[in-house]
């Protein structure tokens, strides 16, 4: 099959796996906006109000962060209880095109919850429209990092109960530890270096610099707490995932 | 050049304890256009294979080619000349059969024309029709395995495995899935299919493998593996006789209801007045392959156990 043809079937992937669910069942995008939302609330209910803006970049990162988490969880489902992997694996489908298709459907999930977040960011702050662009290029990368990490760890449990507690922890302890909902300068400064080691740390971190939050990182080196660092990480983590999710997945049972 | 080719396949699951043996040392060749039939109790061996074949599972020795293809070394090559049905698989519980097939065709490249007239075809063939917009999770179990199937042979690959592919369809629906596999066979596909309706496997196969334990028992037609059993004739027991008092008389097999014999046309008379002149009942027919499979099976185990 040619690039067009998989490009196609990563796209139709998405249309019936992600867009049609949606507009079959469109509860589920509440049940994907109800947690960043209550984090959210809760931030709003406790939180002094100058934090609020930091908790809704949160909660569109936190949504950008849980399609890792959908991506296991749907993943293992196909393949392990609806056994529909394996019809995709046995076709001219790569598995870059499954794998594209089901990130994507993933997207389409997060998208309602994602505009959400972003309009109530545009009323509470002033945002450029450059501004929103860095924000939408911040959340797409992190949303392919959290995928791809999604789609390798499903590959490696054989039991749909063993994994849907790691997903929880995993994507969890990457979206409510670190300073996503909440600005890095929280954290005590001798122990902020310890929030680089969640990547999120660093799509939190230009996230809430590209809407003009401060709050960023201070470990005292100039070049770690420099965008260009975060910039750096999170790309070199995506293609770490990404390789992960296509060299070392198992499309095939050992 | 044949379709499939195995040589010396083997695999072996690495389990906590003892490691299991699916396959051992299989060779098996089937050629182009076949209907092929694998045959063979639970956990004997047949979906490892069609895993392994279908580039799911990776062996543990030995090679596997499709079409010339090594599955191992070139899955890219080989997977677009391939549509597999899972073992019990199941569908997208929100889309409906008309969208499962059209989709799945499209998934794999298949024009938007194309794709609209297999879909309507293969729904018509298959008895879908009237559910066709009815959404999955809506279907019965038989109904939603004969959309899995017919998004399988409406791909037309020139290889297909059918794993279990009529299983929980009632006797109708299998009988117009046979005449639509039977129609991808003339068409060109080869096709596996491993079944435990034996009455499936003789009426579609041209030739069948019987698995045991990882390894292939026999290889050849229904017919000839009913004449394995070496007996002419069939006997069924209801009442009259013990399963005891017939085994000088050929292979018995009983159950709660009824005892069959296996035996020679010179018996038949002698047991038939027996059975009748105790109030039981006989139905006298020629050597099934269920006992034909039982026989060589059993054999086979008992041959292992010793």
């Amino acid at each position: 099959m040619s690039f067009r043809t998989q490009a196609n079937a990563a796209l139709r992937i998405c249309y019936f796996n992600g867009i049609m669910p949606l507009w079959r069942s469109p509860l589920l995008i509440a049940a994907v906006f109800l947690t960043p939302f209550s984090f959210l609330f809760f931030l709003y209910v406790i939180a002094p109000r100058s934090l609020f803006p930091f908790g809704v970049v949160g909660g569109i990162l936190f949504t950008a962060l849980f399609t890792g988490n959908g991506m296991l969880n749907d993943c293992a489902y196909l393949r392990l209880e609806r056994q529909l992997q394996q019809v995709f694996v046995a076709s001219p489908v790569s598995p870059l095109a499954y794998l594209l298709g089901m990130a994507l459907s993933e997207l389409a999930f997060a998208l309602p919850a994602t505009v959400l977040f972003t309009s109530i960011l545009v009323l509470v702050r002033p945002v450029s429209p450059l501004a929103l662009a860095a924000l939408l290029g911040v959340v797409l990368v992190t949303w392919l990092l959290a995928t791809t990490l999604g789609f390798f760890i499903s590959t490696l449990f054989a039991q749909l109960r063993e994994i849907w507690p790691i997903g929880t922890l995993v994507f969890s302890l990457l979206s409510v530890l670190p300073p996503v909902f909440y600005p890095a300068t929280e954290i005590p400064a001798r122990w902020q270096w310890v929030a680089l080691l969640a990547p999120s740390t660093y799509s939190a971190q230009l996230a809430d610099r590209a809407v003009g939050l401060g709050g960023g990182i201070s470990t005292g080196v100039a070049f770690v707490d420099s965008p260009l660092f975060a910039v750096g990480m999170l790309v070199a983590v995506t293609l770490l995932f990404g390789g992960a999710a296509l060299f070392l997945a198992r499309w095939r049972e050992p | 050049m044949d379709a499939l080719e195995a040589v010396g396949l083997s695999k072996t699951y690495a389990r906590r304890g003892a490691p299991v043996r699916a396959l051992d040392r299989v060779d098996l060749a089937i050629p182009k256009n076949a209907l092929f039939a694998f045959l063979g109790r639970n956990g004997a061996g047949k979906t490892t294979f069609i895993k392994v074949a279908a580039t799911l599972l990776l062996p543990t020795e030995g090679t596997v080619t499709l079409f010339g293809h090594d599955v191992v070394a070139d899955p890219a090559s080989v997977r677009p000349l391939m549509a597999l049905v899972p073992q019990e698989g199941k569908l997208f519980f929100h889309l409906t059969p008309r969208e499962h097939v059209y989709e799945y065709l499209r998934v794999r490249g298949v024009s938007k024309e194309s794709a609209t007239s297999r879909t309507d075809a293969i729904l018509e063939a298959m008895g879908l029709l009237s559910h066709q917009n009815v959404i999955a999770l809506r279907l019965s179990g038989g109904l939603q395995q004969r959309t899995l199937v017919a998004m399988v042979l409406a791909t037309e690959a020139p290889f297909l495995f059918l794993d279990e592919p009529t299983l929980g369809m009632d006797p109708f629906a299998r009988r117009q899935v046979w005449e639509v596999i039977r129609r991808a066979a003339r068409r060109g596909s080869t096709v596996l299919l491993t079944t435990h309706y034996l009455d499936e496997a003789e009426q579609l196969s041209d030739e069948l493998a019987v698995v045991e334990a990882g390894r292939i028992l026999y290889r050849g037609t229904g017919e000839a593996l009913k004449a394995t059993v070496g007996r002419e004739v069939r006997l069924q027991f209801s009442g009259g006789v013990r399963p005891e008092e017939l085994e000088p008389f050929g292979r018995v097999f009983a159950d709660r209801d009824r005892v069959v014999l296996l035996t020679a046309r010179a018996s038949v008379r002698e047991l038939t007045e027996l059975a009748l002149s105790r109030g039981g009942e006989v139905t006298v027919g020629p050597v099934t392959l269920e006992e034909a499979f039982l026989d060589l099976v059993g054999r086979g185990i008992g041959e292992d156990e010793s």
